[in-house]
């Protein structure tokens, strides 16, 4: 009963053509109800492409991508996640308000409904009195908490997150990693985060899966014992450091291995 | 600062009159320069003074209501039109934006012709008024006017809102495939908002085609009524009365501004809670 | 090999759409028997162009001589005036809002004065009317790209202390160029579609425009219809012209 589960699945994206590209090669992984996961690795590694394969963006060449026990195809089709990007992507033709309702309003929900939950959401990220703005009058950091109350707005079991602080500054960005655990602790989602930086992901999870570069594979996992509690003295334990040093050196290995004497087809 | 423009023009036409030869002249051997009697070019205030009096010697009208009357047919149907022009045009690109191989095969020649001189089709579709029956329908003469103003101001508007649609961001469509939304519910609440920016300049474009095609189809074929036939009339009249043709070309003006008015209106409300970018 | 697989994949929909329409229209007229009057078919406007293919071509001179006189004085007049413009800033101001709205407006109608101040058989003004024409599409284009340069660019100069004649050559005109292009783009079509608009307020029966008219008025529509088809090809032609004008003008630039 685990909220996300991958067996062996394969991503060929041009299969038999001349540009053919192997995002994905036979990636395993299990995520539990309630976890905090991060996919970290290098540009082209196919973490965005893993992500997808779980919204169902993607379809796997080969394999089974399972999300709260249901085909991915399905999971989508009952709005099982909600899902978040780098760019927060807001309607810019709506108020900050209608687009945390836009979930719901595709789901069918009623006008009160809607603007209840609405209402709880903006409490959640703490902007309230900013229900009746407009997203250009917001600055990227609010932008992108709308953009994650907007995903929440359906109250998912399930969160899915591409590299959405990568536009912030770095201030802002720690800032928000906060807000994220303490969002994601009151309402219990499990969460599968995809990000560049190591101590953005050892901060926000639980584990953190290292990824190769093309074609993908997990190369490593690493467990991050910091407990669930988590605040800024967090960035200064020695278990903080030792999570960064375990991934830093699994992301180093395999770049040493493609980067080494004797690589002939790079 | 319009207003100052228009001054400075005025400025220009009196000084000319009164310096220019009278029966025109020649530039560097060319026979250029316009004439500036009294009946080729009228001093500007009697321009104005002859909208007060009557049109026609005896007449009740002045030919400000003349003007006024004219101007305002022409406007009925440019606004027919180009409403004709709108529902087609965004009609049409919304079926290219849905169906791929349409608008591999329509969307080129939607943009050559906006480089074709289509208005030499005028004639041909005036000439349909009065003689064309279908059932009980008789072809009236002004439709074709119409016609002709939905036709030039439906391809700047296809080809326009066509580019809007296409300008969802992918991470927008991204978002909606995760929401499992259907392509309609995408068309209504992505791409169509999204394209807004684009149509606004589409629309301007057709407003004014559609005022150009309904002034050329008045004037080919002397549609009673619109201003077009008027401006015609008027210049005829020239020798005797040589004012009064710029108080038809006013009225023209006029229709062409208060279309681009109330599309200019209509752009501002709809974008009201943007912000302020344009679009290009 | 993929290259041409993939053009063809691009431009055989555009041509079997067009094959497709032509064969519909031809069929159309023959099945349901359409008078001239209302449609014709194409293989008799083919054959009506062939037929008077002389006679055509004279009156596309006309037409065309008118366009392209308008267009060059336009041109001319347009780019020296933007030039002025960008030099009194305020000129710039009182213009630009009274050349957008003349966009508004058809200001074609101004040939039916300015057909009183010549000669009855004189062409010159419809060559004033597309030079009027042109002349504000390349001014509002141009005087443009004369004004929105770079600030980092001029900053540049003026930390180099050049002149103003020095920026206007080095930084200004060249930032200029591809507006002009641009202009001509829109202007070139525009000069033919008023030469072929003027024509219709009298004066002179040689152009295009004019025969049209004259042929429908005789009920022979399959000539007016070829003669619609010469001032597409026409309109096509001085278009063609400008892009490739301004594609040569890319060639230089750094892509």
């Amino acid at each position: 009963m685990t909220a996300v589960s991958i067996r062996n699945a394969n991503k060929i994206f041009n299969k038999g053509k001349a540009n053919q590209v192997d995002a994905l090669r036979d990636v395993s992984l299990d995520v539990e109800h309630g976890e905090f996961v991060s996919l970290i690795g290098p540009s082209g590694c196919g973490k965005s492409t893993l992500l997808r394969l779980i919204a169902n963006l993607l379809e796997p060449t080969n394999g089974e991508v399972v999300v709260n026990d249901k085909p991915a195809a399905q999971a989508r089709l009952d709005q099982d996640y909600g899902m978040a990007f780098q760019q927060a992507g807001l309607f810019e033709w709506r108020t900050v308000r209608k687009n945390i309702e836009l979930p719901l309003e595709l789901k069918g929900w009623d006008k009160p409904d809607r603007a209840v939950r609405a209402n709880e959401m903006l409490e959640l990220v703490q902007l309230r009195e900013f229900g009746d703005h407009y997203p250009w009058q917001l600055s990227g950091g609010m932008q992108q908490r709308i953009a994650i109350a907007r995903a929440l707005a359906a109250h998912p079991p399930l969160l899915l997150m591409d590299e959405p602080f990568g536009a912030l500054d770095e201030m802002t960005r720690e800032y928000m990693q906060g807000e994220l655990l303490r969002i994601c602790a009151a309402t219990g989602t499990t969460v599968v985060f995809v990000t560049h930086s190591i101590p953005e992901a050892v901060y926000l999870s639980n584990r953190v899966v290292v990824m190769s570069p093309r074609p993908g594979r997990i190369t490593k996992t690493v467990d991050v014992p910091l407990g669930g509690e988590r605040n800024e003295d967090t960035r200064n334990r020695t278990a903080f450091f030792e999570a960064i040093t375990a991934v830093r050196e699994g992301l180093r290995g395999m770049h040493a291995a493609h980067v080494g004497l004797g690589d002939d087809d790079r | 600062m319009f207003l100052a423009a228009l001054v400075l023009v005025v400025v220009i036409w009196e000084t000319y009159k009164a310096l220019g030869p009278a029966d025109g002249g020649k530039l560097l051997g060319v026979r250029i320069l316009p004439r500036t009697s009294e009946y080729a070019m009228p001093h500007v205030w009697d321009m104005f003074s002859r909208f007060n009096r009557p049109e026609v010697r005896g007449s009740d009208r002045t030919v400000f209501d003349a003007v006024l009357a004219g101007a305002w047919y022409s406007f009925r149907l440019s606004a027919t039109g180009f409403v004709m022009g709108g529902v087609v045009g965004v009609g049409l690109a919304v079926l290219m934006a849905r169906f791929r191989l349409v608008q591999r095969g329509v969307l080129p020649y939607l943009v050559v012709s906006q480089t074709v001189p289509l208005i030499a089709l005028a004639p041909l579709v005036v000439s349909w008024g009065g003689k064309l029956e279908v059932g009980p329908f008789v072809w009236p003469r002004w439709l074709s006017a119409s016609l002709l103003g939905a036709f030039l101001s439906f391809f700047p508007i296809a080809v326009g809102t066509l580019r809007g649609l296409a300008a969802a961001p992918a991470s927008s469509v991204e978002l909606l495939q995760s929401y499992a939304a259907s392509w309609t519910k995408t068309l209504f609440k992505l791409r169509f908002p999204t394209a807004v920016p684009y149509m606004v300049p589409a629309f301007r474009l057709g407003a004014s085609s559609a005022v150009i095609g309904v002034v050329v189809a008045e004037i080919s074929t002397g549609l009673r009524g619109g201003i077009g036939r008027l401006i015609i009339e008027y210049a005829r009249e020239a020798t005797g009365d040589p004012a009064k043709v710029y108080t038809a070309i006013f009225g023209a003006a006029l229709l062409g501004l208060t279309m681009a008015g109330v599309v200019v209106a209509v752009d501002v409300f709809v974008m009201r809670n943007r912000p302020k970018e344009s679009v290009s | 090999m993929k290259e041409t697989r993939r053009w063809l994949g691009n431009t055989l929909p555009t041509i079997v759409f067009g094959a497709l329409f032509l064969g519909l229209w031809e069929w159309v007229v023959r099945f349901f028997g359409l008078k001239p009057y209302f449609l014709t078919a194409p293989s008799a406007i083919w054959g009506q162009f062939t037929t008077n293919f002389s006679l055509i071509r004279g009156a596309a001179t006309v037409s065309g001589t008118n366009a392209l006189i308008g267009l060059l004085a336009g041109t001319v007049l347009g780019v020296a005036m933007s030039f002025v413009l960008s030099r009194f800033r305020f000129l710039n101001q009182l213009i630009t809002p009274l050349a957008v709205a003349l966009n508004a407006v058809p200001i074609f109608v101004l040939v039916a004065v300015l057909n009183n101040m010549y000669s009855i058989t004189s062409e010159i003004p419809r060559r004033i009317m597309v030079a009027l024409v042109v002349y504000f599409i390349v001014l509002v284009n141009v005087a443009r790209g004369l004004t929105e340069v770079s600030p980092t660019h001029v900053e540049l100069m003026r930390s180099y202390a050049a002149s103003d004649v020095a920026i206007l050559r080095k930084v200004r005109i060249p930032n200029a160029v591809p507006f002009l292009f641009v202009a001509l783009k829109i202007a070139a079509p525009a000069a033919v579609i008023t030469a072929f608009v003027s024509e219709y307020f009298g004066g002179s029966q040689n152009g295009l425009g004019s025969r049209i008219s004259s042929n429908i008025a005789n009920a022979k529509n399959a000539a007016a219809w070829a003669y619609v088809l010469a001032a597409c090809l026409l309109g096509l032609l001085f278009y063609l012209f400008s892009a490739v004008m301004e594609s040569l003008n890319r060639k230089g630039e750094a892509k």
